[in-house]
């Protein structure tokens, strides 16, 4: 393998900006992949900062994000930076044909799984939410045979987010399903993928589309960028939005596929099943990272690493010991408060962050890795994702706006 | 002497996170399918009592591993849906029909037939027959395709007529596997041409047998596994030689370097797998080293690349695209994921549908490619993108033998 100008380990969100970005710099990129990243898992919604320290909603992002405390990842990155990476994504995105819409003074609207809503910063055209806010009537449109999605309860639940005095209509779209197993959401986008699943869906529905309505649709508008939804939206003449979904899900699905088309035209070389094991350090740099291979580890030299392996979640940190916790590429500094009594917040929906949600690699503001003296460990590898220290993005809804971010910010270094 | 960590004890690193069902390439042509999680790591972990309790759709799993692509934990779970079907088999030996039979013991007919004057021949017309009148359903087998025939001299065969050149010192065992051996044996040729180019003699050693991989998909683990110990013998036998073992088919190189041991978990296994190699990652080593006989090509005839997902698990890349592309080669990745064909998968009638919905991603993208030719280093990936396209395909060893000659 000829040595990269940059070597991209982790084949999340964050992974995947890091390439693009690194590539749109004209450096020759080699990623490595091990599993699918969370994209079959979460919505491929952006959310920036949904939360704030005490739990309060946040209403604009951008100035959320200026007053978060020192140890948040944000702080590091800086306004500049999320500002640049959010246009970055949007134009990646709208140039394959896949737009985001949302800005970073503002938060989008997303109507769950299970009806409640849920603020987010950037989300693809089928999925703004707000559409329901002036509609006269909901149109929840379930699934017979789809898993994990109760229509009913949707209902139930959406009518206590929106009011009463909307009306909320029930359809169940029968998909003639054949087959043996559990639908799931991706089935049912297949089936709206081919013509004449498109057509049987739009039959079931036309009859309660109209203007003042909105259609409330699972996440199975095809599974290619937004094809399925320009057409739908032309042809019912009302809006129609997805819910987010349970796994697998569809919409992470189709930014994967997205960004996956993207990284191909700039010529990024993908290593797939590649497990980055250990790396080759000379003096203060990295000149190599081993990996993949079930029997021999391949060599992969560059310039510079950027590490988005994802964080306790998919196993770019370790803690084998109560307290030993390690990076397992470079082993850069990891910082957390290993207190067993302060670890777990036992109450999984307080207003508290989870201690080891916070567990990450200790940063500088160049997010290189740095030893308590805050000097920095290795001088060309750049840390990206949910390995960062000093946030829980479940409790404050930031997971790709910090990955996104850093993915820019790590890559522009 | 038993590993410590076995592939059976890597379902419980599975957390059910549905990743392998969203890209299982079978999940999503046949919805009879329940994915991989709820097969092989789910049944695996559930130890249910009565042993004739089995998942249904455990047989529909191609052993492509996409699944195992995809996990982020780690968790082998094609090798686990292997597993749970050998399990099934041994419990209901009566289940196993004669395609299952026929297909996994493709290396027991070729020996026959050599050994009987004309019989490949024969064999052959007998398949041209079969096929016009349709007799192949009847047996179970895709009554559509046109089955592999056999060479009329197998490599082996072939191998003893090739007169290498005095002199070269370094030396490879070549696995030839069944494939290349008896259907396309001219892969063979070229994989010596190549190695002697490049100063190395090549061996073969007639005590090898099938790598198993087809066995395993049948159900027929005791069998594979006693390939298994006698062809990891010989490995070992060459690695104490510091004699390397290259293989041209990517399933038997996958099979060899990683699933004896996640099947069978010998140290053994383990300790063989280290002398074994790709041959394109083997002369992308040579490569590295400087190494590797230096050649252009100047021709500027497009190819098209599909990468056998047994190649892919392998975690190495695309060794044999960025050697072409090294030297020159037109060549660009399909990147349309699994062919549909997985081996003996889809020479099965009941598999037939699915295989060529799986392939359908492949043959459009070939289909608009323009290329003159598809590279593939897979034998049986060869015969589904002949079948779905009509292209023209060859192994990627045989378009490097081709740029050496000029």
């Amino acid at each position: 393998m000829s040595k990269s100008d940059v070597v991209v380990i982790g084949n999340g969100f964050a992974g995947l900006m890091s390439a693009l970005v690194s590539a749109d710099q004209g450096k020759k990129v080699t990623l490595l992949s091990y599993g699918a990243g969370t994209f079959p898992l979460n919505s491929g919604v952006i959310d920036v900062l949904g939360y704030d320290d005490s739990g309060k909603a946040v209403a604009n992002p951008a100035q959320a994000v200026s007053a978060v405390a020192d140890e948040h990842p944000y702080k590091k990155i800086g306004t500049q930076a999320l500002e640049e990476s959010v246009k970055f994504f949007q134009d990646v995105v709208a140039a394959e044909g896949f737009p985001y819409v949302g800005s970073l003074n503002e938060q989008q609207w997303l109507v769950t799984g299970v009806g409640t809503l849920k603020p987010s910063c950037l989300v693809p055209e089928s999925m703004q939410g707000s559409k329901c806010f002036e509609a006269s009537e909901i149109v929840l449109v379930g699934i017979k045979g789809l898993k994990d999605y109760y229509v009913d309860m949707v209902a139930e639940n959406l009518a206590k987010e929106l009011g009463n005095d909307k009306k909320y209509t029930v359809v169940t779209v029968d998909p003639h399903y054949q087959g043996a197993r559990d639908l799931t959401t991706k089935d049912v986008a297949s089936w709206m993928d081919t013509e004449a699943g498109y057509a049987d869906f739009v039959s079931q529905v036309k009859g309660n589309a109209g203007a003042g309505k909105v259609i409330l649709v699972p996440q199975i508008l095809g599974l290619k960028g937004n094809v399925v939804y320009k057409k739908i939206v032309a042809e019912l003449g009302c809006p129609v939005v997805e819910t987010t979904a349970m796994p697998p899900s569809v919409n992470g699905l189709r930014l994967r596929d997205v960004l996956l088309s993207a990284l191909k035209k700039k010529g990024i070389t993908v290593i797939e099943n590649a497990k980055a094991e250990e790396a080759v350090i000379e003096g203060s740099k990295a000149v190599a990272v081993k990996a993949g291979g079930e029997v021999r580890l391949q060599t992969y030299n560059a310039d510079k690493f950027i590490v988005a392996t994802g964080g306790f979640y998919s196993g770019g940190i370790t803690m084998r010991d109560f307290g030993e916790a390690k990076e397992v590429v470079f082993g850069l500094p990891v910082e957390c408060d290993c207190v067993e009594e302060r670890w777990v917040n036992k109450q999984l929906f307080s207003d508290k962050k989870q201690t080891f949600a916070k567990t990450g690699v200790r940063v500088d503001a160049t997010l290189r890795g740095v030893n308590e003296s805050g000097n920095v460990v290795l001088e060309n590898v750049y840390v990206a994702g949910r390995n960062l220290s000093g946030y829980d993005f479940c409790f404050e809804h930031s997971g790709n706006g910090v990955a996104l971010a850093s993915a820019y910010k790590a890559a522009k270094a | 002497m038993e590993l410590e960590e076995r592939a059976r004890d890597s379902a419980d690193n599975c957390i059910a996170c549905t990743s392998c069902i969203a890209v299982c390439p079978v999940t999503k042509a046949n919805p009879d399918y329940r994915g991989p999680k709820l097969v092989g790591p789910a049944h695996n972990r559930m130890h249910f009592s009565d042993e004739s309790d089995y998942e249904d759709s455990l047989k529909l799993c191609s052993n492509c591993k996409n699944c195992d692509i995809t996990c982020p934990n780690g968790v082998s779970v094609a090798t686990l849906n292997m597993l749970e079907r050998a399990k099934y088999y041994k419990a209901h030996p009566e289940k196993h029909t004669q395609a299952d039979q026929m297909l996994s013991h493709n290396f027991q007919m070729a020996d026959m037939l050599k050994s009987i004057p004309f019989g490949r021949t024969c064999a052959n017309i007998g398949m041209s027959i079969g096929e016009a009148m349709g007799m192949m359903g009847a047996m179970g087998i895709a009554p559509q395709r046109k089955s592999p025939r056999f060479a009329t001299k197998y490599f082996r065969e072939l191998y003893k007529e090739i007169k290498q050149p005095e002199g070269l010192t370094k030396e490879v065992l070549f696995f030839p596997g069944c494939f290349i051996d008896v259907n396309d044996p001219e892969v063979g040729v070229a994989f010596v041409k190549v190695m002697n180019a490049n100063g190395y003699k090549v061996l073969m050693d007639d005590r090898f047998k099938c790598c198993g991989s087809p066995l395993v998909v049948g159900g027929y683990l005791d069998e594979a596994r006693s390939h298994a110990d006698n062809n990891v013998a010989i490995i070992n036998e060459y690695a104490a030689k510091n004699i390397p073992v290259i293989a041209c088919c990517t399933s038997c190189s996958l099979m060899l370097k990683a699933e004896y041991t996640e099947l069978f978990a010998q140290e053994e296994m383990a300790q063989a797998a280290k002398n074994v190699y790709d041959a394109f990652e083997f002369l992308t080593i040579l490569a590295e080293k400087g190494e590797l006989k230096k050649v252009h090509v100047s021709s500027d005839k497009k190819f098209i690349y599909h990468a056998p997902c047994h190649l892919r698990a392998q975690g190495m890349g695309m060794p044999a695209v960025d050697l072409l592309k090294e030297i020159g080669v037109n060549i660009d990745s399909a990147d349309a994921g699994c062919c549909g064909m997985s081996g003996s998968y889809g020479f099965h009638k009941e598999n037939y549908e699915t295989s060529m919905k799986i392939g359908s991603e492949l043959f459009d993208k070939i289909n608009a490619s323009g290329a003159h030719k598809v590279v593939c280093d897979c034998g049986t990936c060869r015969e589904q993108i002949k079948h779905g396209t009509n292209a023209k395909t060859t192994h990627p060893i045989q378009v490097l033998a081709k740029a050496y000659e000029q």
